[in-house]
């Protein structure tokens, strides 16, 4: 007897939308939860409590604009931009709560936290290593570049579908992304391979 | 720099190409279980608007008085709208072959959009 064919985002969507159906809407966050929060815990840099609360917030978002989501991109796509809208709502609150002067001595101790962690790695802690140093790297970045970072890399978009994560033009997601590499590059320089004569 | 060589050889100018792309790649072999959070994100859900039982039944009423509404103020009305549609179609007969090129075209047309849906979806 064959098994019945798995049914599809766009049909638990629909069921959400049309019947109000919250056991079609619990079967979709079962399915992005763990995409959703990976790409929170990559925007706050490792965060994990905070990565989780914006992630809540992101689906009940989501549930409350089901309506309004004209499959135009993936429903995981749609997911990650009210994910980045969270989270960047929630640094610009926090950014503003915080004095401009503190933020800059986090990132500078962050800085130079970095080479003394990476000389100092054994063998066995050189991933989890190489994990701190790219969350320290992520940190320095503005919010933008980072966002362009994780939705081209981690989440593996195209930088059309980055640009319409972000909500901005192509280039300035390639700008971001230029940006950012070349201050993560600056960051990381001690990871970088003898042979590349790379200033970083 | 031994140490420092990745698993993946790297080209010497995208070095950090390859250390976010690794990055990635580990990160989505590893699955972040759920614990609990399906059934936080549930109970954050805004209330379902229930709507009260006494609203079908007093749709349901209104539409009935309207019903009647109408055929009371409108007498004869059905009787003639009928009657000017059989002489319509008894000023003109529709031959058997017509009605089967109509039925044809609307099946075709009912067909393909169907298989258009379908294949979308």
């Amino acid at each position: 007897m064959a098994t019945p064919p798995p049914v599809t985002d766009a049909q638990l969507i629909a069921r959400c939308v049309v019947g109000d159906d919250r056991h079609a809407f619990t079967e979709l966050v079962k399915r992005h939860q763990s995409t959703v929060r990976a790409c929170l815990r990559k925007l706050t840099a490792g965060d994990h409590a905070l990565a989780d609360d914006l992630a809540q917030e992101t689906f009940v978002q989501a549930w409350r604009n089901l309506k309004a989501f004209r499959q135009e991109a993936r429903f995981s796509t749609w997911l990650y931009r009210i994910a980045t809208n969270c989270w960047l709502m929630h640094a610009r609150k926090r950014k503003e709560e915080l004095l401009g002067d503190r933020e800059a001595e986090i990132a500078d101790e962050d800085a130079d936290a970095m080479p003394h962690l990476s000389e100092t790695a054994s063998d066995h802690a050189r991933s989890s290593t190489l994990k701190l140093d790219l969350e320290r790297a992520m940190r320095l970045l503005s919010e933008p570049e980072r966002a362009a970072i994780v939705q081209c890399y981690h989440n593996d978009l195209s930088h059309e579908e980055a640009a319409y994560v972000l909500g901005c033009p192509v280039g300035t997601v390639k700008t971001h992304v230029l940006r950012a590499k070349q201050k993560m590059k600056a960051a990381m320089a001690a990871w970088a391979p003898e042979a590349s004569g790379d200033p970083a | 720099m031994s140490e420092r060589t990745l698993s993946v050889p790297q080209p010497a100018d995208d070095w950090l190409d390859r250390l976010l792309v690794d990055d990635a790649h580990e990160d989505a072999a590893s699955y972040i279980d759920d614990a609990g959070f399906v059934a936080r994100v549930m109970t954050a859900l805004p209330p379902a608007v229930a709507l009260p039982a006494w609203r079908k039944p007093a749709v349901a009423a209104l539409w009935a008085v309207a019903g009647v509404g109408l055929a009371v103020t409108l007498p004869g009305a059905a009787v003639d709208v009928a009657r000017e549609v059989f002489r319509l179609f008894a000023a003109k007969p529709v031959a058997l072959s017509e009605i089967a090129a109509v039925l044809g075209v609307l099946g075709l047309g009912t067909w393909t959009t169907a298989i258009v849906a379908w294949r979308r979806t």
